[in-house]
């Protein structure tokens, strides 16, 4: 109980030291007045909550403050409720989404993707929209590092392998004066 | 440290910065094959931490120039355009005519930025930098140029976006989206109206709608830089200016499908593919190509289980981002031709369907009633790396030793022993570096188009000269033509040839030698061989640059380096004339084993994915898949192992190929320790790591030991060389793919058409 | 040893002044006195002694006798040893600006050729391609004058140490083509030009590349591009031609003009060519007066002289006077247009026009009087500009039929008057955004008309809605 006041008196000093506007409400400001208007003895402010809750309560509040520290391996696996099936056979591709070639654009590209390996489709034969079977065939999450993409497919339990994609390029710089260079080939013929 | 392990790290990447070395490195210590975890484990995750540490703070640099994009300073090589040093700021800057790959043209004028005491905006593409220069990438100058220029190109730009293939991933599209205006105010249509210019023919790959063009001279700069035919250009000036071949003309090239992917409008469009589906109705899955043997990277596009079409993916150690016209249009032939169901000879000798077991049953039955030395395995040119290992492992178990390609390659001296002796060692990329280019009887512009295409691009960016040795074929640049008797390159290796391509050679500070395989299958190819691994080390020990490779051999199939590497005899020869008894080709289709060379009573246990060659003369044939339809391993003629991905699954009752074997292994009686693709790839690797090491290529250097073993083949040789694909219209159909394909076929007939034309 | 040659001949420089033209005695040591006065307030007429084109009008003979008897090729030798940096250095005292529009200043041009060599050959560029419409000074000098162009190649081929001059002439140029040639020939058989040219043990080779009719060509770049054989179609700067120009070599490209003052001021004295006009804007000028005067003609007179004063001296003045005058179009069609209140003060100099919101440009003068459609005049430059946009760029390819679309419906007055800000605009919006000055130059007689004319669009428009009812151009506003 004791343990319970103080830490509600903790949050309420909190509390006080946010709120700062004086304490005085007089206009003209005191010298002798210690700098910090907190620290002004007073009687600790306990909420109501705190007072009337039982020990369960507190002790369920207390939990529900406090940050939770996890085991670094997690396997979501036995609580996820993916089947089986999918966890065990499916195998997992972490990519850097390719430059569609039809486009210049490079924009939606700068990240790591983790897909499936890709199942049967069909076409509906009422609408002629695409089905599957594949609950995940369209499960794909986006990732800042191939890293992330790592720890979310372990965390699932999914083998994963990694593409690296080849687009390094040497630096070269384009030089327009080319086309019309006397003596080298890239002098263009026409335009 | 496992053996896998050490061909990772062995070889490390040649950055320009150490800080994505560091990146590069840590990730392919990641990519540690998946085999290592045959407890279906997925790679170890010690390394990957390493990936954060990836330097952001810009230091200064001596040799670079500083110039700041909108006040933030980035350090750049002298001569950098601002369109570069921008993209390096992270500021991507739009634009319709520059191509990064392409010669800088300047006229679209999209590009145009700010720049701080400049009076006009200046053409980003193609003013280069100067030291201090400011850049304002979105400064109310900047933003009202584009909204200009955006207005000016969507003023004779019919807004048939609805109809239009493009649509959906289209630049113009998307740029008018960003920096266009919000609202028309061309009035002009209550009057005159648009531009209207009539559409040209440019062959059956290559639709046009010239209405839409934007006159950005992508294609014709593609046309006459990358694909060494000059046949585009515009005509006409002002409004009435028009892109397109002077006469109505074919656009002979075997690299025409990137004018597509180039053309940032809808002008240009893939025929065969057109009003086919639009680009967010479709998925896109990464891939390889198999039709060339530079297994060029791909995406493959799909709906409701049907391949749509194929497109480049960048790879610049490979393709860059073009890709070779055969691997683009033939994947219509995937739909046609197909085997979807297992099929038995009936009493009357017709292939009859049947069900999966029956046909595993009676190649199983035929297998084991075979003596050993009775069988013969045939693999072709698609075959992948996983079903070529079970194969051979059940034809091993059933005590045969008899499994070949049908691509030879001499077996004396070094033969298939040392990797290096049959790949491309230079490397495609490095190709690029070369300053001197010999090929010896080979037409590299339609056995790899794209090594062609890097070819050119040396001979036209580095001046690297060119000689052939071989039949005088159009390669799209100049080449020195020395001759076509294969006894020049016997005069050339044993110093005796006077010729200048012998002073070029050994004046050349990285000279490369690419000797095309099809000339090995002659009864003088291994002395030719022998000859041309002389010439090669002869050169190479004089040069400077100690890890420059000089041999190259260029295979002509995406299979053959894979089954060379496991131990595939290459060629069929002798073993076909000892009359084998069963004889199981595997996707085996260039017709080198045909019924009249086999015994009456002999078994062909055909598996595949088309009815080409190979299933005409089969009893049994077992459906297989086609490369887009599995995870296989395809190694390219570098030794790059790659893997293709299951875009679509196989059609009907066909299966993946080495499950097929998998299951018929357990019917013979002589079941294959692996039950899934993971433990397959164990077994590659244990055969060798380079087969399951996905994306990179590892060096070969055992040149001296090769020469060691072929000193005593080096005899006198006198043949004349000789090509298979000498003209653009046998380069069409060359596989069980390809012939299947009606857009290839059509290809074919327009190449010859236009041959008739006058012009 | 060059040095001390130039410092000898350096000394007889007064003397050259003196001796060079032959009709030039009694004005010459005034004009020296003069230069050491800046004020001067008139400018204009040019006395007869000072002219540089003393044939401009063909009446005496083009040939070499000709040429000859009125001072050309005369010590030109002894220029050419003066060496390269005395004859930049006169060009630059001169005061020269480029006669071809751009107004860029010669001697400048020339000192970036003297670039140390990096192996590359260096060539001059004639640019005889005058296709301006209302411009006719060039051919007059190539048809009746043309050993001076061809001594100015040489003169300025030496200054900048260029082994090669082409004179790139406009195809339609038939006569002037063959004069040209005529006297080339005349010149290489009297070792004037090629080996050795005039004994200077300097050699240079003079061509004449004729065009094929196309307006853009008389941009230097794409000039460069037809000489090359190519499709006449700007490029990008930089690289200036002195960088990488004709057959990527280092390259200079003048007007005619320019090039064929140059032996004078060489033979004058740059001081002598300075005295006349502003500062900034020296020297004498060809002017073309065309149009609604009583006596086009083409006249050399000094720079900076008042609009005014050239029409009425040079031209008879406008027809039905001066009170008839519209508008004047004061330096070839790509100039904006000014009024006639603008033309009674304005002066013919680079600084004077660009004071009037208008440019020099090739010293064209086009005058428009009362019968003028002015709205139509304009709309059919507009259509000129159109037509020989090259269509290589967005802004010039679509802006410039655009305009011209829009030209043509406010000749009708079939437009909304909302539609004179939009064309303003999208003059702005092509103007500085095209890779050569086409653009521009089309862009500023709609920005001239629009400028000093807009109520007569407006009135245009408001008459047609009178009789038409409300243009459909209003549906979008």
């Amino acid at each position: 109980m004791l343990k319970a006041v103080s830490r509600a008196a903790g949050l309420a000093k909190t509390q006080l030291s946010k709120s700062l506007p004086a304490l005085s409400t007089c206009s003209v400001r005191l010298q002798t007045c210690p700098p910090d208007p907190t620290c002004i003895k007073e009687a600790w402010k306990i909420e109501n909550e705190s007072i009337i809750s039982m020990p369960d309560e507190q002790r369920q509040k207390n939990a529900l403050e406090s940050t939770i520290t996890v085991p670094t391996k997690v396997d979501l696996t036995p609580v996820n409720g993916v089947p089986e099936e999918h966890i065990k056979t499916r195998r997992v591709r972490i990519y850097k989404p390719s430059k569609n070639a039809m486009q210049s654009g490079t924009n939606n590209i700068h990240h790591w993707e983790m897909e499936f390996d890709n199942r049967q489709r069909w076409e509906n034969p009422l609408m002629g929209w695409t089905s599957t079977g594949d609950p995940l065939s369209n499960m794909k999450i986006q990732f800042s590092s191939p890293d992330e993409a790592i720890e979310h497919c372990e965390k699932n339990g999914w083998m994963w392998y990694i593409d690296e994609p080849k687009i390094e390029k040497s630096e070269k710089p384009k030089n327009y004066g080319l086309n019309f260079s006397w003596n080298r080939r890239t002098r263009v013929s026409t335009k | 440290m496992t053996k896998a392990d050490y061909y990772c790290s062995v070889k490390l990447s040649r950055c320009r910065c150490c800080q994505s070395k560091f990146f590069n490195e840590s990730i392919r210590m990641l990519r540690q094959p998946l085999t290592r975890a045959l407890a279906l484990k997925s790679p170890t995750r010690a390394a990957p931490l390493a990936a954060r540490c990836q330097a952001t703070q810009i230091q200064p640099q001596p040799d670079k120039v500083e110039v700041f994009i909108d006040d933030k300073p980035v350090y750049v090589l002298p001569g950098t355009t601002i369109l570069q040093a921008t993209a390096q700021a992270g500021v991507e800057i739009p634009r319709f005519c520059y191509h990064e790959r392409l010669a800088v043209a300047g006229n679209c004028r999209m590009c145009l930025v700010e720049v701080e005491k400049s009076p006009k905006p200046a053409a980003a593409c193609a003013m280069p930098v100067m030291k201090g220069m400011r850049v304002k990438t979105n400064s109310d100058l900047t933003r009202k140029a584009r909204e200009g220029v955006m207005e000016f190109l969507l003023v004779n730009h019919p807004l048939d976006c609805p109809i239009c293939d493009q649509g959906g991933e289209c630049d113009l599209q998307d740029q008018s989206m960003a920096f266009g205006s919000d609202k028309s105010r061309f009035t002009d249509i209550h009057f005159s109206g648009k531009r209207a210019v009539e559409d040209k023919d440019v062959g059956p790959l290559i639709k046009t709608i010239m209405t839409r063009c934007i006159h950005c001279t992508r294609c014709i700069r593609f046309a006459s830089e990358v694909a060494g035919v000059d046949d585009f250009g515009t005509t006409g000036r002002g409004t009435d200016m028009q892109v397109g071949t002077y006469v109505e003309k074919m656009f002979l090239s075997e690299l025409s499908g990137n004018i597509i992917d180039l053309c940032p409008v809808g002008a240009l469009t893939s025929k065969p593919y057109s009003f086919a589906a639009r680009p967010w109705e479709t998925r896109r899955i990464d891939s390889v190509d198999v039709l060339d043997p530079l297994g060029s990277n791909i995406v493959v596009t799909t709906r409701t289980n049907e391949v749509l079409r194929i497109l480049p993916r960048t790879n610049e150690e490979i393709n860059e981002e073009w890709l070779s016209d055969k691997s683009r249009f033939a994947c219509d032939g995937l739909k046609r031709q197909r085997l979807v169901t297992p099929m038995l000879t009936d009493s009357r000798g017709n292939l009859t369907p049947v069900e999966w077991e029956d046909a595993i049953v009676a190649a199983a039955r035929a297998l084991r009633d075979c003596p050993p030395e009775k069988l013969l395995v045939v693999a072709g040119d698609m075959a992948d790396a996983e079903s070529l290992m079970a194969l051979k492992d059940l034809a091993n178990k059933l005590g045969s030793e008899n499994v070949c390609t049908e691509q030879y390659f001499p077996l004396e001296g070094a033969g298939i022993d040392l990797r290096s002796s049959y790949l491309l060692n230079t490397k495609i990329a490095n190709v690029e570096d070369a300053d001197f280019v010999l090929l010896i009887g080979t037409n590299v512009r339609f056995e790899a188009p794209l090594l062609n295409a890097r070819i050119r691009k040396a001979y036209v960016h580095k001046e690297t000269d060119i000689a052939l040795i071989g039949p005088q074929v159009d390669l799209t640049y100049d080449y020195l033509h020395v001759g076509e008797s294969a006894s020049i390159v016997k005069d050339l290796a044993t110093g005796t040839s006077s010729h200048e391509v012998m002073k070029r050679l050994q004046q050349a500070k990285r000279p490369i030698v690419i000797l095309g395989a099809d000339q090995l299958k002659t009864p003088e190819g291994s002395a030719l061989l022998a000859y041309t691994q002389e010439l090669a080390l002869k050169v190479q020990e004089k040069l400077a640059d100690k890890e420059w490779k000089v041999l190259n051999v260029l295979q002509r199939t995406a299979s053959q380096v894979a089954a060379l590497d496991i131990g595939y005899k290459p060629g069929v020869g002798k073993l076909l004339q000892s009359g084998p008894k069963v004889v199981y080709l595997l996707g085996a289709d260039n017709g080198v084993v045909s019924r009249d060379q086999l015994p009456k009573d002999a078994v062909v246990i055909y598996q595949g994915h088309h009815g080409d060659n190979g299933a005409a003369i089969a009893d049994i044939v077992l459906p297989g898949a086609a490369y887009t339809e599995k995870r296989a391993t395809y190694v390219n003629a570098e030794g790059r192992a790659q893997q293709t991905l299951v875009a679509v699954t196989p059609p009907g009752k066909a299966r993946e190929d080495w499950k097929i074997i998998r299951a018929l292994s357990e019917v013979v009686g002589e079941r294959l320790p692996y039950d899934n693709l993971d433990e397959i790839r164990d077994r590659l690797s244990q055969v060798s790591p380079a087969l399951v090491n996905y994306g990179n290529v590892q060096d070969n250097n055992y040149f001296a030991q090769a020469r060691a073993l072929a000193q005593s083949l080096q005899k006198p040789i006198s043949g004349k060389m000789d090509v298979q694909l000498k003209q653009l219209e046998d380069y069409f159909m060359t596989d069980s793919i390809s012939r299947a394909s009606p857009t290839m076929a059509k290809c074919v007939q327009a190449v010859l058409k236009q041959k008739q034309s006058s012009y | 040893m060059a040095g001390a040659l130039a410092r000898v001949i350096q000394g007889t420089k007064s003397h050259l002044g003196l001796v060079g033209p032959l009709v030039n005695i009694s004005n010459v040591p005034v004009r020296f006195q003069q230069t050491q006065a800046p004020t001067k307030s008139k400018y204009g007429p040019l006395a007869d002694c000072d002219r540089v084109f003393t044939n401009l009008y063909g009446r005496h003979e083009w040939r070499l006798k000709g040429a000859l008897s009125r001072g050309d090729w005369y010590m030109t030798k002894e220029i050419i040893l003066k060496g390269s940096d005395w004859i930049v250095n006169e060009l630059k005292t001169s005061g020269l600006r480029g006669r071809g529009g751009a107004g860029f200043p010669t001697g400048m041009k020339w000192s970036f050729m003297q670039k140390p060599s990096d192996g590359r050959p260096k060539y001059l560029v004639v640019n005889a391609d005058e296709g301006e419409p209302g411009t006719c000074k060039d051919r007059e000098i190539m048809r009746h004058d043309p050993h001076k162009l061809i001594e100015g190649c040489l003169i300025a081929g030496s200054a900048m140490g260029a082994q090669a001059a082409y004179i790139y002439i406009r195809g339609e140029f038939y006569n002037e083509a063959s004069n040209l040639q005529v006297a080339i020939a005349e010149a290489y058989q009297a070792g004037l030009i090629g080996k050795n040219a005039c004994g200077s043990g300097y050699d240079f080779d003079v061509f004449v590349h004729r065009g094929a009719g196309a307006y853009i060509c008389g941009e230097e770049t794409a000039l460069i591009e037809s000489i090359e054989g190519k499709q006449g179609k700007p490029r990008l700067k930089p690289p200036f031609p002195a960088d990488i120009g004709l057959f990527g070599c280092p390259t200079t490209v003048n007007n005619v003009e320019t090039i064929a003052v140059s032996p004078t001021i060489c033979r004058r004295g740059g001081k002598w060519f300075a005295s006349f006009g502003r500062t900034r804007n020296s020297g004498t000028k060809l002017f073309n007066i065309s149009g609604h005067v009583n006596t086009p003609c083409t006249v050399e007179e000094e720079m900076s002289i008042p609009l005014k004063e050239l029409i009425e001296r040079h031209a008879g003045g406008v027809i039905g006077g001066w009170d008839n005058l519209l508008a004047v179009i004061p330096g070839g069609s790509s100039t904006p247009l000014i009024p006639k209140d603008v033309c009674s003060t304005a002066i013919m100099d680079f600084d004077g026009l660009v004071a009037a919101q208008t440019s020099l440009g090739t010293a064209a003068v086009i005058v428009m009087d009362r019968s003028t459609d002015i709205v139509k005049a304009i709309a059919r430059l507009i259509m000129f500009y159109k037509h020989e946009s090259c269509g290589q760029c967005t802004p010039c390819r679509e802006g410039v039929s655009w305009m011209n679309k829009i030209m043509y419906r406010f000749v009708d007055g079939n437009a909304s008057p909302k539609e004179i800000d939009m064309l303003w605009e999208i003059s702005k919006q092509i103007e500085g955004h095209t890779i050569c000055a086409l653009g521009d130059g089309a862009a500023w007689p709609v920005q001239g008309l629009i400028r000093h004319f807009r109520p007569e669009l407006e009135r245009r428009m408001a008459e047609y809605a009178a009789c038409n009812g409300p243009s459909k151009a209003e549906r979008l506003y």
